[in-house]
């Protein structure tokens, strides 16, 4: 059994420990300490667009409720009724001005203050409602992205978020103007694997060629080369791709650079050619643009702990057991009158095909790792790539930046991981 | 209602003569590389198939159950034996294979897959890149591959406005089992719409509304 508040016999500079992904305490600690320690992603605005509307979500394993009130603040509050514990909502989405109990009736306006107790007389005169409200997390909003955490002490959520905004900005703003709608339904997949294989994943540039080689096959015996990234194949490291090390955990893998006209290195999707002609016909030379949106963005950032902006789609790690994770891709669509709705037709069909004929294949790979990692004898994982080969070098940010093959994403990760699990803040619901 | 069945002249009677026994993957590489039809009519029609899914239907009679019954266990077989090549064969010009993310009760706007993404939107060529995706056999989630056992009942034919088809609607469960895994169950209906091209019955479009659409799924990347 690890020691529970020293983690560094498990990480070491150029290789990490099973058990980090195989140890129920851990999963446990990870849970508590690092979901509600620092900022976690939550839920987008564009999901809660009317007043009093609100989705239900998770803060590690702990049941939220993400609410906007009438006068559009949101509010994080815990899913746990302050009389005997039940969850006081029950539904995935949808509007409430009050979550009203269903098993003794104790009613909580949508900020989470309790507003009514049947027969509250019985509680004797003592009793203070105002004391009695759903837990609160401390929530903030960064241009749409709502986080929570129940850190008091964190600092506020762009400092927290750093560069890593700057290139959220450089994601939503490939359209000027345009605004990111996330309420065009899900690909929800689960993994039985523990949810840090996901993260390792996520700005992983080595694996594409290998775990991919089924998509990136089929394409290039339908469609021969130059489509859909072919430039993950090959040594790679001589190609334009980086990873870099954005601070607090967050990463970045930066394929844009190999994209020379976005529309015309896309993946196929049904509509295309109908919908590229109606365009064309009706909008002439300005339909180039507006087809380049329909390609995913070429970026994947990473923040901390759970939430991946790969291509056009907002990827959200859930966590539910130690080997048992729901990893959540929510599509989007670019809301801008210039934007005409073919194009957000297309990107609903592009969006259906790297979870399709990608995903999985890494997912496979994943529960693959989950099932090697229980092997107690083989103690270490490696995470060395071009920690020494001298490839790295600090941008003009000053993020350590590498190759695309660096796994440098995967020791930051671990740096801040260890950070948040060492942590002794006490986290408290206001 | 229109019959397909005067049509196709029984052709349902001989499956021996149906599919094109030299048919492989390669024919399926050079076979509908673009995607030409599905626009915004299209949408509009799948739409209107929600909307008529939904009425009573009809048991089938004897001489509707030899047509379509058959053709739709045919195609579960063929799904069943992995047998890809010939699945595509059941299938129109113009067809789609659809399975939504999104529960299929009536007047829900997520199910509109204009506006929404799907567990599988498969136009031709969509369909002939996953079978091509599956034969690849470096498809690591079908790395054991899967194998399914598909049970379909309660077959009915539904009305339709549209002269030329044919709605059938069936219940269905389906068995799935890769090897180091548990088997999965999926339930749920399926909509079957055929049409007749090249003087074959043929199913033109296909919706699959599972049970559980709404709920995430452990590797959905076999053929429902």
């Amino acid at each position: 059994m690890p020691d529970p508040t020293d983690y560094s016999d498990l990480i070491e500079a150029d290789r990490v420990h099973r058990t980090l992904y195989t140890d129920e305490q851990i999963f446990r600690t990870e849970m508590n300490k690092i979901y509600g320690g620092t900022w976690t992603y939550l839920a987008h605005a564009s999901e809660l667009s009317k007043p009093y509307s609100f989705v239900r979500r998770t803060l590690g394993l702990r049941p939220v409720i993400v609410t906007k009130d009438r006068n559009g603040q949101f509010h994080g509050v815990l899913n746990r009724c302050t009389h005997r514990g039940a969850t006081v909502c029950r539904d995935e989405s949808g509007t409430a001005r009050r979550f009203t109990c269903p098993y003794h009736n104790w009613s909580f306006d949508n900020t989470g203050a309790l507003v009514g107790v049947p027969m509250e007389e019985g509680y004797g005169p003592d009793f203070d409602k105002s004391k009695l409200g759903l837990g609160k997390l401390r929530v903030a909003e960064y241009r749409g992205f709502i986080f929570g955490t129940l850190n008091s002490e964190l600092p506020d959520l762009e400092t927290h978020l750093g560069h890593a905004a700057r290139r959220l900005d450089e994601w939503m703003d490939r359209w000027p103007g345009g605004r990111i709608s996330v309420r065009h339904g899900q690909h929800k997949l689960i993994c039985n694997g523990n949810w840090k294989l996901v993260n390792d994943n996520s700005a992983d540039g080595y694996h594409p060629g290998f775990s991919h080689a089924s998509l990136l096959r089929m394409r290039k015996d339908r469609y021969g080369g130059g489509v859909d990234m072919q430039w993950v194949l090959g040594n790679v490291d001589e190609g334009l791709q980086t990873v870099a090390d954005l601070g607090n955990g967050h990463t970045f893998l930066d394929q844009r650079r190999e994209i020379e006209r976005y529309w015309d290195q896309s993946a196929p999707m049904p509509g295309e050619d109908s919908y590229v002609e109606t365009l064309r016909t009706r909008m002439g030379e300005k339909a180039e643009a507006a087809l380049d949106m329909v390609m995913g963005s070429g970026m994947n950032l990473n923040i901390f702990p759970n939430l991946l902006i790969i291509g056009n789609q907002i990827q959200v790690i859930v966590p539910r057991a130690l080997a048992r994770t729901d990893l959540i891709w929510y599509s989007t669509s670019i809301e801008a009158d210039d934007i005409p709705p073919e194009i957000n037709s297309l990107r609903m069909r592009l969006q259906e095909d790297f979870p399709s004929f990608g995903e999985p294949d890494d997912l496979a790979n994943f529960e693959e790792c989950q099932s090697g990692l229980s092997v107690p004898e083989m103690e270490w994982l490696v995470v060395s790539r071009h920690r020494t080969t001298g490839k790295e070098y600090v941008d003009e940010h000053g993020h350590t930046t590498g190759p695309v093959t660096d796994e440098l994403p995967i020791r930051a990760f671990w740096a801040e991981w260890q950070k948040w699990m060492t942590s002794t803040t006490k986290l408290v619901a206001q | 209602m229109d019959d397909l069945h005067d049509e196709t002249g029984g052709a349902m009677k001989s499956l021996d003569d149906y599919f094109d026994p030299g048919f492989t993957v390669d024919d399926i590489l050079a076979d509908a590389k673009t995607s030409p039809y599905i626009n915004d009519a299209y949408y509009a029609k799948l739409r209107a198939d929600m909307q008529e899914w939904d009425a009573a239907g009809a048991p089938l009679t004897e001489a509707e159950r030899q047509d379509y019954e058959a053709l739709i266990l045919q195609e579960n077989w063929l799904l069943d034996r992995r047998n890809f090549e010939r699945w595509y064969q059941l299938y129109t010009r113009e067809c789609v294979y659809w399975v939504p993310a999104a529960h299929d009760l009536p007047a829900n706007a997520e199910l509109d897959p204009q506006s929404h993404v799907t567990i599988a939107f498969d136009d031709r060529r969509r369909m002939g890149d996953r079978i091509v995706w599956l034969r690849t056999g470096v498809a690591y989630s079908q790395l054991p591959p899967s194998y399914t056992a598909h049970h379909a009942s309660g077959f009915v034919r539904v009305s339709t406005v549209t002269k030329g088809e044919v709605k059938v609607r069936s219940q269905f469960i389906l068995h799935e089992m890769r090897a180091n895994n548990p088997v999965q169950t999926l339930s749920g209906w399926m909509g079957h719409v055929f049409k007749s091209e090249d003087g074959k019955l043929k199913i033109d479009r296909k919706v699959v509304c599972l049970l559980d659409a709404q709920r995430a799924h452990h590797n959905l990347t076999f053929l429902i």
